[in-house]
């Protein structure tokens, strides 16, 4: 079984966020607080372009995606979380735009697997097909969808990983665990 | 723990209704008089309190409950069940909206599904009113409110089809943990 790769580490080179250019975009929907929530990281994403000429990413997506690295339980994402979150979904990006050769900010089925392949996830044919049911319309999947798709892959498989103490493929979730991580993810 | 107890909906205190009195009901929900509530036929008879329609999904999952032929409707003898379901739901609503809001806020959120034998942890509740209040107001109505406890059920359900021995504890694959979470989430 694979487990995925998670795509590039964190940019070196900025020594202070400060001079990083997504700090002004992040910096000036946070606040005081230095953190954004689902709604804030929605306007953020907006603002800074990284829909592209997509659509803006949906609220439940960015709820998803605050839960994806939200280490502290916080419910809400700061800088460095954001930072990590960009270059994620830049890398997504890049592979979806690349399938979408025709523009029509939707790509098909056979093109998901690609780009699920390409990412380290080497699912059988039903494991795909569930995951496709659920983040497809119509049999094409949509710019957002394929990212809330994979910021819940990520999440879940790190779920999962974290309960697979003996490294063997198999992980153990006490109920009230698997309720939370679920619902949450 | 919900897990270990049946988790149902209100304890029966109403008699079942007598049959002229739903076959009325039947009739004014039946608007085309075809014999078979639709889902738009029912959503419209539904109120959630907020002047919105009603929540689409829940009456998906509430038609598709008691719709035994697959039709995509229910006819007289599987409205009993509806009527039922959607009675049942209304006492438990009323039961915990202690403020008489017509919302159920977190806490009140809190205290209905911890009635249920649920255990889960204080900052998940206020995941959970995100993800399933669709007013934005930070407290869930009543189609809302249902739907959450209906995707909470469905989660148990698929957790319990796994855990032969019932001691809460699931050992899964990745692949059976992907689809049993992509298949109700």
């Amino acid at each position: 079984m694979a487990y995925p790769g998670y795509g590039a580490p964190p940019q070196a080179g900025y020594a202070m966020g400060q001079q990083d250019p997504l700090y002004g975009f992040f910096s000036s929907v946070a606040g005081q607080d230095g953190q954004i929530s689902a709604e804030e990281l929605q306007r953020c994403l907006t603002q800074c372009g990284m829909s592209g000429s997509y659509k803006p990413f949906n609220l439940e997506t960015c709820r998803l995606m605050i839960n994806m690295l939200d280490r502290d339980m916080s419910g809400s994402m700061g800088f460095n979380e954001f930072k990590e979150l960009s270059s994620a979904l830049n890398g997504w990006k890049q592979n979806f735009v690349t399938m979408d050769r025709d523009r029509s900010g939707t790509i098909d089925a056979q093109e998901m697997q690609q780009a699920l392949s390409s990412m380290g996830y080497n699912f059988s044919p039903q494991a795909l097909g569930v995951v496709l049911r659920r983040h497809s319309t119509l049999g094409r999947i949509a710019f957002d969808d394929y990212v809330a798709c994979c910021v819940r892959l990520r999440s879940l498989t790190d779920h999962f990983r974290r309960r697979d103490s003996s490294q063997q493929g198999t992980a153990a979730f006490q109920y009230d665990d698997f309720i939370q991580v679920t619902m949450s993810s | 723990m919900a897990y270990h107890s049946p988790y149902r909906a209100a304890p029966q205190i109403n008699a079942p209704p007598d049959q002229g009195f739903l076959w009325n009901i039947f009739q004014r929900v039946d608007k085309d008089r075809s014999g078979v509530i639709s889902d738009s036929e029912l959503q419209q008879a539904l109120s959630n309190g907020t002047w919105t329609p009603f929540n689409p999904v829940t009456v998906r999952s509430i038609i598709s409950m008691f719709d035994r032929e697959n039709k995509g409707g229910v006819n007289f003898n599987e409205f009993a069940g509806v009527w039922k379901y959607i009675t049942d739901w209304q006492n438990i609503f009323r039961t915990y909206d202690r403020d008489n809001s017509g919302f159920i806020d977190k806490n009140e959120l809190k205290q209905a599904l911890t009635g249920f034998g649920y255990r889960l942890s204080d900052q998940f509740y206020g995941t959970l009113i995100e993800k399933f209040d669709r007013q934005r107001k930070g407290q869930v109505a009543f189609d809302d409110f249902i739907q959450c406890c209906i995707v909470l059920q469905r989660l148990t359900d698929v957790f319990r089809r796994y855990d032969t021995d019932q001691d809460g504890w699931i050992q899964v694959s990745y692949e059976q943990y992907l689809s049993m979470v992509f298949n109700v989430v």
